[in-house]
């Protein structure tokens, strides 16, 4: 069977089983390898892509299922020498990669939740991150990290407000 | 041997910075290319047939239908590797031979076109084992008439001689120091006896084991996801008996390690398939092979106990120390060592005998783990400590402060300890906690618990090499074994050393990949040994490239060697920043006039010997820098489930010198959560058909965002070291007190004594309802001297 | 390039109710979220050779709160339930449920159907949630659809799922509160160990149900009969709960069947607190 769908930006063709996961696609067939194969249970969320705009465990989805989607992987969220999302920029300058296994995943899911809810509390962002674990940094800093960037963020807004007054 | 540094040596905050990590930024955008990342359609597949029994004879294995399987370029067995390996004893086989001894154990590998194509023709092959009654614990193993794992053990080479062994007993390692029995016959003593049983901890790095090997102008070349570069070429060779120089191991940024990597296993298969193939062959293991063969850190099984006098003075101490190795010795053969030092520390101890014993069991083999054998034996003895202190009617803060090791107390060899280290650090925890206040009020109705707990552990030092190469843009290249497994040594440590030396920016220093055909012999990254060793070695090379560039720009300059330095980039007039001349344009001259400028150097630290007849069986003479933790946890235990909420957390920790306090701050609460796992969550347990039952992450539970604390840290600087710049390992030794503190307050916070872990909710609800009881191990017998084989 | 060997997957991924009834009369087994199926092979089971998937079918992905009921469609995810009935009095028990299973990116993913239609899980949240609030279930077969109690559908779902698709769950809007109380080992991430359900009914009358504890949630009649009529406080209900404790917990690797007893009153306490609170939990 033939699945087509958006692959960061361009489009793409996959003929074969419509059941393999998603993640496989993307890294066998198309080396992108951001998205890293560590569990395949829907554990870790370091598989973790955006699936029309929503972060999804690529692991667990069969590429069936995403006919006509678009999906964005961790080499499309900041392609080529674009500048950082603000949020890896966030990670890289308060230094909370270790091995970085876990990182290409976490920052697809903590870029969409602080998008959906830059109001977020430091427990908010605890129990967003149920589904993104982390073996190597004991995650504190990557808590302070997404804290520091919202914060930065509000500070941002409130200025143009302001501003624009 | 480098580490007195030259008269000339840069001052310490040349060194010490706050900086980020180079290789952070392709970490974030996913393009950091781990071993795991690097498979490419034209290279082989190769998956394992394992056992599915503990132990038994192979009565048939016929592979034909496998071979003719569609794809199928080559099977490997045991008979095509047939060398022994192992630490301390060659007991290992690559592939089980005849007998296999745990569930799991690979018996055949196939290399085909694709995995899938691998995996069909693994169904197709012909396996009979003929099952052999399991030694699935330690009690089994010991117990009399057991079967022998190994039944030819005695026919094992010995690597490295010393040790007892005997049967099911892979290894003893014994220390004794004083009259032991003197001290528990003394009228004056009261004897405390603790029993301690712990589990296995499973590493689960995020990139499990892979190896990508391939056969190169009649060599193997092995790219591998690793921490010890050289074990992995010297096994290889081994086992494929060839000269270990025909093996290159090269290694791509490593995605976790924690201990896992410490060992070879896949590696090996992968070079004997690409040289039956011509062709380059990957392992990758899943994940579920990767835990169910985990080398776990061991279950261990502990008694303990101490003659202590009505005033608080501890004259005598003995333990019994089991060690599940599993099927094969390994690393625990090596760990029976540390016994020595990490149940034998924190205390001043009239007389003390210990001895450790790494058991044959026909389960998963188990290896290294951060910080190993110290974790387990931290808790027994810190609970053992507050066990004292109960039955004694001491308050267990005071007697640690008043029974800690301080300046001229022996260890359990005899060693000397140098400095008051751990009073001062009991200190500053009290400050600590006087800062940041309690967290009593967050119990919120639970059971409230608070325990402070003191830890001991010594960097293994071992040799290292390093080279740099001066380039003509003025930058250096830095070239060892050192393997960046995600703690930052290699990315950020190292650089920053070596650019202190040689007046560069850390930028300016690139670090080559590890590769055993570029860089000298290393005993690999772990135990904290690697800002340790590899740095000294550093250190080494910069000397002669700084004395080189001295010599260089003297001439140019026409000044002396003493009265210039290098800062800036320049080789400079010492004291005018600025003046002098380019260290690029010192090299450029040099390379027209002799050549590159390069530099060497290597170290290995000097054992500080055992005071004579105090140790046997040691692989290692003692371990050359102690470093010393104290935690702090504050718990809260709901009385209707169970459940440990761990309400705040303190550490203060020995580190000789912080050269980048906020990576020393990563580690810290990076290593204390993995304790916390092991404290709380993670547990290992081994099924009646000898398999590891947590095999996957969802039954194998890893501490959660919503599980941890923010760890608050005062790093203690200033004690002897005699790691370069007085620099000690700083990312082992995190996790080494966890265990303890946690199991301490959770004692104290139910009344119970906590003698197990990990404390789960169902063993801690366990406790409350007095369902949990000591454990008993009618393997140990009650007299010291009837637990060795000496 | 295909390097599979032998014949295709069939996939179908189909607009209408009627397509995939059809298609099941066909032998094709149902794909909705995937996020149980997809995890087959790592138990040794392999994925089906023929697939209807739900995800394009507009019909199953509704929520329509109406006065006295709620109909969920079977392919409405645990994400777009909690959103679709948040704040809704007498539902908190269900929305809590829907919120508090596995993690953000999984609910995202997994459906209402795909939970009650997963054999062998017995810590499925929506389960004691949905036998709580006395819902009932729409399945479709060739010949026509039919709807039947939560608890009928329980006890029969091994049989009626070999044919059936279920199309929507109804829930009545009888509670006036109801919470849901669930035990994960870890603070979040893990299947609950234990569950327990509970709804009042504008007349008072309580429903109890308990998940995870054995291999299939049930309502806990016995403790019903000891409640029913009488004000209680949340800690004598406790009591009531250690009086009529009549589970036999199931052994699993992460927790021994006493455990999941054990813990059972006290889940009830904590159940109606919240109840007396307004629900949730
Ligand atoms: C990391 C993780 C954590 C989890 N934690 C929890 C938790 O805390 N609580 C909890 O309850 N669950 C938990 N789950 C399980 C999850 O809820 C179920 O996997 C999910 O509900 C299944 O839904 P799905 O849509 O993905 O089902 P699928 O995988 O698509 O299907 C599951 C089964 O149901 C059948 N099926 C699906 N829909 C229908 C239908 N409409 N008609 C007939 N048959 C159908 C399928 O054929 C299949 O047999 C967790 C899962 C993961 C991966
Ligand atoms: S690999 Fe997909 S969630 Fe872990
Ligand atoms: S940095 Fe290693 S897993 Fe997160």
């Amino acid at each position: 069977m033939t699945v087509t769908f958006q692959l960061n930006g361009d489009r793409c063709r996959f003929h074969d089983d419509p059941m393999t996961p998603l993640l496989d696609v993307l890294r066998q067939e198309k080396f992108l390898t951001g998205a890293k194969a560590v569990c395949r249970e829907g554990f870790c969320g370091a598989c973790t892509v955006h699936v029309d705009g929503e972060p999804v465990m690529s692991c667990l989805k069969p590429v069936g299922l995403v006919s006509g989607c678009s999906v964005t992987t961790i080499e499309g969220l900041s392609s080529g020498d674009q500048t950082l999302h603000p949020l890896q920029a966030a990670f890289e300058a308060a230094d909370v990669v270790q091995c970085g296994m876990c990182f290409p995943g976490m920052v697809m899911s903590l870029s969409a939740f602080v998008r959906d809810n830059p109001e977020a509390t430091r427990p908010e962002i605890k129990t967003a991150m149920s589904g993104n674990i982390c073996r190597c940094t004991g995650y504190e800093r990557i808590i302070d990290a997404v804290a520091d960037h919202l914060e930065a963020q509000k500070s941002g807004r409130q200025a143009k407000e302001t501003a624009h007054v | 041997m480098s580490e007195t540094l030259s008269e000339t040596a840069p001052e310490l905050s040349a060194t010490v910075m706050d900086l980020p990590r180079r290789d952070a930024r392709d970490k974030l955008r996913g393009r950091t290319r781990y071993t795991v990342d690097r498979v490419r359609p034209d290279m082989l597949h190769a998956v394992l047939l394992r056992s599915n029994v503990p132990a038994g004879r192979i009565v048939k294995l016929d592979v034909e239908a496998a071979r003719n399987a569609p794809g199928v370029r080559a099977i490997a067995t045991g008979h095509d590797a047939p060398g022994l390996y192992g630490i301390g004893i060659a007991d290992h086989p690559l592939l089980a031979i005849d007998t296999v001894r745990y569930h799991g154990e690979p018996i055949i590998a196939i290399a085909a076109e694709t995995e899938a194509e691998a995996r069909a023709a693994l169904a197709l092959v012909e396996l009979e084992i003929e099952p052999l009654a399991p030694v699935l614990t330690m009690a089994e193993a010991l117990a009399k008439n057991a079967r022998l794992v190994h039944e030819g053990w005695r026919d094992y080479e010995v690597l490295t001689e010393g040790g007892a062994r005997e049967g099911n007993i892979a290894w003893e390692a014994r220390t004794t120091r004083g009259d032991v029995d003197a001290a528990f016959a003394r009228p004056d003593v009261k004897i405390v006896e603790t029993t301690i049983r712990v589990g296995r901890q499973s590493h689960a790095p995020f990139e499990p084991r892979t190896a990508i090997g391939s056969w190169e102008n009649g060599r193997a070349h092995i790219e591998t996801s690793t921490q010890v570069p050289w074990t992995v070429r010297n096994v290889t060779g081994r086992v494929l008996q060839l000269p270990p120089g025909r093996v290159r191991v090269t290694v791509p940024p490593v995605g976790g390690g924690f201990g896992l990597k410490f060992d070879a296993t896949i590696e090996p298969i992968t070079a004997l398939l690409a040289r039956m193939t011509g062709r380059t062959v990957v392992i990758e293991n899943t994940r579920q092979e990767e835990m169910a063969t985990c080398l776990c850190r061991e279950n261990a099984e502990i008694l303990i106990r101490s003659a202590v006098t009505a005033d608080g003075e501890i004259a005598g101490r003995e333990a019994v120390v089991l060690m599940d190795c599993g099927a094969y010795g390994g690393e625990q053969i090596f760990l029976s060592t540390m016994t020595a030092h990490t149940l034998g520390g924190n205390y001043r101890v009239g007389a003390m005998r210990l001895v450790s014993r790494a058991v044959y069991t026909n389960t998963p083999p188990n290896g290294a783990f951060r910080a190993c054998n110290g974790v387990y034996n931290t808790f027994a003895l810190e609970r053992h400590t507050d066990e004292i202190c109960q039955a004694l009617g001491f308050d267990p803060l005071a007697f640690r402060k008043k029974n800690v090791l301080g300046d001229g107390d022996l260890g359990a060899t005899g060693q000397v300890f140098e400095g008051d280290v751990l009073g001062p650090m009991l200190e500053r925890m009290d400050g600590l906690r006087a800062v940041t206040g309690t967290a009593e009020d967050k119990a919120d109705g639970r059971l409230y618990g608070r325990a402070t707990t003191v830890g001991t552990w010594f960097v293994f030092v071992g040799p290292s090499a390093a080279t740099i190469n001066m380039n003509a843009d003025g930058s250096a290249t830095l070239v060892t074994s050192g393997v960046e497994i995600g703690s930052g040594t290699m990315m950020q440590s190292l650089p920053q050393i070596v650019a202190g030396q040689l007046g560069l920016t850390p930028d300016q220093v690139v670090v080559r990949e590890a590769d055993t055909d570029s860089a000298g012999l290393d005993v690999g990254v772990g135990g904290g040994r690697t800002t340790v060793s590899i740095g000294a070695a550093s250190i080494g090379a910069a000397d002669e490239v700084r004395n080189k560039l001295f010599g260089f720009a003297s001439e140019l300059l026409q000044t002396r060697p003493e009265e210039l330095e290098l800062v800036g980039g320049r080789v400079a007039i010492k004291g005018r920043p600025g003046s002098g001349i380019a260290i690029s344009t010192v090299v450029q001259h040099a390379q027209t006039v002799s050549g590159p400028i390069t530099g060497t150097g290597s170290f290995t630290g000097k054992p500080v010997p055992s005071m004579s007849g105090c140790a046997f069986g040691h692989m290692i003479e003692a371990l050359e820098i102690p470093v010393f933790v104290v935690h702090e946890a504050e718990v809260a235990v709901d009385p209707d489930t169970g459940h440990v909420e761990v309400l705040a957390y303190r550490v203060v920790q020995d580190v000789g010198r912080a050269l980048n306090r906020r990576a020393i701050m990563g580690q810290i609460q990076g290593g204390v959560v993995q304790g916390l796992g092991y404290a709380l969550h993670e547990a290992v347990t081994i099924s009646v058909d000898g398999r590891i039952r947590e095999d996957g992450f969802e039954t194998y539970r890893l501490p959660l965002a919503g599980d941890v604390v923010p760890v608050v840290a005062d790093l203690y600087e200033g004690a002897p070291s005699s790691g370069p710049l007085g620099t000690k390992g700083a990312g082992e030794v995190p996790i080494l007190g966890v265990a303890a503190a946690i199991g301490c307050a959770v004692a104290n916070a139910t009344g119970k004594q906590v003698r197990e872990l990990p404390l789960t909710p169902p063993r801690v609800l366990g406790l409350l309802k007095g369902r949990e009881t000591a454990p008993e191990f009618p393997h140990i017998a009650a007299s010291f001297e009837a637990n060795t084989l000496a | 390039m295909d390097m599979r060997e032998g014949p295709e997957r069939i996939f179908d991924s189909v607009a209408t109710v009627a397509e995939a009834v059809d298609a099941r009369a066909a032998g094709a087994a149902v794909l909705a979220g995937g996020t149980w199926i997809m995890r087959d092979p790592r138990r040794g089971v392999a994925l089906p050779e023929r697939i209807v998937a739900l995800s394009k079918i507009a019909e199953l992905q509704r929520v329509d709160v109406l006065d006295d009921r709620v109909s969920i469609g079977a392919a409405v995810t645990h994400a777009g339930l909690a959103q679709a009935i948040n704040g809704l009095a007498g539902l908190e028990g269900l929305a809590a449920a829907a919120t508090g299973a596995a993690n953000p990116a999984i609910r995202r993913v997994a459906t209402v159907g795909g939970n009650l239609c997963t054999l062998d899980f017995a810590a499925a949240d929506l389960v004691p949630a949905l036998l709580a609030l006395d819902a009932q279930v729409e399945l479709m077969v060739a010949d026509g659809g039919r709807i039947l109690p939560i608890s009928t559908f329980l006890a029969e779902r091994a049989v009626l799922l070999k044919t059936a698709l279920l199309t929507r769950v109804i829930v009545p809007r009888a509670a006036t509160a109801s919470a849901h109380v669930r035990l994960p080992l870890r603070k979040a991430g893990d299947y609950p160990v234990a569950i327990v359900s509970v709804a009042r009914a504008s007349g008072g009358a309580i429903r109890v149900a308990v998940g995870s504890v054995e291999p299939v949630a049930r309502r806990w009649t016995a403790l019903e009969d000891e409640l029913s009529g009488k004000a209680v406080t949340p800690e004598e209900t406790q009591a009531l709960a250690e009086k009529t404790n009549d589970f036999m917990g199931r052994d699993g690797i992460e927790a021994e069947g006493w455990y999941r007893r054990e813990v059972l009153p006290a889940l009830v306490r904590r159940a109606f607190a919240a109840l007396q609170k307004g629900g949730a939990a």
